[in-house]
């Protein structure tokens, strides 16, 4: 009897050990039921998105105790989180301040470069990215892309042509440079069409380029201008049919000169002036 | 001599490599370590890049934690234990028994880092298809960085508590990963904090001469003259802690 005393014991104490934990869990489970369907009782509808609040560069640089890479890195996954998480505040306000501090951590990071070129001008970042192109060729001087991707944010944003052909023109001297490139400088110094230029901008970032998403940036622009190139020939075959421009794209879907308008795989409104007859594609500001 | 020095090494490398703190440590590590896949496969494309910067942070600090940890406590746990008279009381050198409790660690450490070395260089080479020199040099370097903190960490431990040589080591370990910003600033101070932050510069162990984790990003693999000039700070660092260590052990009366 002593001996087996101990002994249950010990199982009713493995029960209770056991039981416990099952409480446990029906406490979880009906807590969980409880915060799932009673009404909130606190309004989290606001002041639940908290953009990133990088540090300075040189406090960064500082707190990385020498990993000045991983702290880069570390905002570089921020940054991506940040941008393909969308915003409330209808701007990413953020963003061109991340990209300085990502190459400010890393300064010889091309990607971020690359990428900052490519994003920051289409959210309104148009001066900043410049400045970022700059630095990218000062950090990075034997790389074309740098002032290759600046001539791009020239041309296409702030229609300065001279200074695109400028930044080409470096680019073209640079090892490494599609031979395409010095046509670009011919072409800017011909005044040709500048959207055509542009369309060939683009087709060879798509055709150089190993990243991913640089790539896929690439192919929407090509696939964008060209929807444009399309409607603006369209527009010319509704002038040769009916004598005049069409009022509207809308008119060229009625007159059965297109079976539809395309839709931007940039997201951007395509917009006809009924007067020049010229197809459009307005920027965000 | 020599058979005494190895006889202590292999004994302390024997009590280190049981210590539990060591294996959960490691094993932490190693979870840390493949964790950075998952930030990889977030970075749009950047995934090698993450996975180096990433990974060797994180084998750095698991590093530095395992030397802090097990450093500071080994000559005060023998001296605590009284096991230190066993010990003495054979015809042991105080010096050679220091000299061997370092050794023993530093063997020790040189396990850790290869189980985690291994496991980081097979991931990125996973990822890569080809093995990277580059990061086993970085990780090299770590490992003299590891050792040098053993030898302060084991400096501390001789005249002071564990914890506080712990607090001490990891401080130092703060200020060496500082020494590049330390240089800058005091080159834009006024001449006496500039002298003051340059004598911190010169006479604290300079930690960033140790890495190469953000050239192995760029795969840059390490200059001879730099590698001369690292291995050489590093013996003559080492070296100084550890006579200083000695003299102090031979000093105290327990």
């Amino acid at each position: 009897m002593s001996s087996s005393y101990p002994l249950a014991w010990k199982n009713i104490s493995v029960f209770v050990v056991v039981g416990l934990f099952a409480l446990g869990y029906v406490a979880q489970i009906r807590f969980d039921a409880w915060q799932f369907y009673s009404p909130s009782r606190i309004n989290t509808t606001y002041n639940v998105y908290i953009e990133p609040q990088p540090l300075s560069s040189q406090t960064a640089k500082l707190a990385s105790l020498g990993a000045t890479e991983f702290m880069a890195d570390y905002y570089w996954l921020t940054l991506i989180q940040y941008y393909g998480g969308g915003t409330p505040n209808g701007k990413y306000r953020k963003l061109a301040e991340l990209f300085n501090t990502v190459t400010d951590l890393s300064p010889k990071f091309a990607t971020a470069y690359q990428n900052g070129l490519l994003i920051l001008p289409g959210e309104g970042f148009v001066d900043q990215a410049i400045a970022l192109g700059k630095k990218g060729q000062q950090n990075l001087p034997d790389s074309w892309e740098m002032p290759y991707y600046t001539g791009l944010v020239y041309h296409i944003y702030k229609k300065d042509y001279v200074s695109a052909a400028k930044e080409f023109q470096k680019a073209a001297d640079l090892p490494g440079a599609p031979p395409i490139t010095k046509l670009f400088v011919a072409i800017y110094y011909n005044q040709a069409d500048q959207r055509q230029i542009a369309y060939g901008i683009f087709k060879t970032i798509y055709d150089t380029t190993d990243d991913t998403y640089i790539k896929d940036r690439a192919a929407k622009y090509v696939g964008h201008l060209e929807m444009l190139f399309s409607l603006q020939d369209a527009v010319t075959t509704f002038h040769q049919k009916f004598g005049r421009n069409p009022k509207s794209l809308n008119e060229l879907v009625d007159k059965k000169i297109i079976s539809e308008i395309p839709v931007s795989p940039l997201g951007r409104n395509f917009v006809l002036d009924p007067k020049s007859g010229q197809v459009n594609d307005p920027v965000k500001s | 001599m020599l058979k005494t020095l190895w006889v202590i090494a292999h004994n302390t490398f024997r009590e280190t490599i049981r210590d539990r703190i060591l294996y959960s440590l490691i094993g932490f590590s190693i979870l840390v370590i493949a964790t950075s896949l998952l930030a990889a496969s977030v970075s749009l494309g950047q995934d090698i890049r993450v996975i180096q910067s990433f990974g060797l942070t994180a084998l750095l600090v698991f590093l530095l934690l395992i030397t802090i940890f097990i450093g500071t406590q080994l000559v005060f746990r023998e001296v605590e234990r009284k096991t230190i008279y066993l010990v003495l009381s054979k015809p042991v050198k105080r010096e050679v028994f220091y000299l061997g409790k370092f050794l023993g660690l530093a063997l020790t450490i040189a396990v850790a880092t290869a189980i985690m070395g291994a496991v980081f260089l097979a991931l990125l080479a996973y990822k890569t298809k080809a093995f990277s020199w580059p990061a086993l040099s970085a990780i090299g370097f770590m490992l003299m960085e590891a050792w040098l903190l053993t030898a302060i960490g084991m400096l501390f431990g001789s005249f002071t508590s564990p914890i506080a040589s712990a607090i001490y080591t990891f401080c130092l370990a703060i200020i060496g990963h500082s020494s590049t910003s330390i240089l800058t600033i005091s080159q834009k101070s006024q001449p006496f904090l500039k002298y003051t932050l340059q004598g911190v510069y010169y006479v604290f162990p300079n930690l960033e001469k140790f890495n190469l984790r953000n050239e192995i990003i760029y795969n840059l693999t390490p200059q001879s003259p730099q590698v001369t000039a690292v291995i050489l700070y590093f013996a003559a660092y080492t070296a100084a802690l550890l006579l200083a260590g000695m003299a102090i052990l031979k000093r105290d009366e327990f």
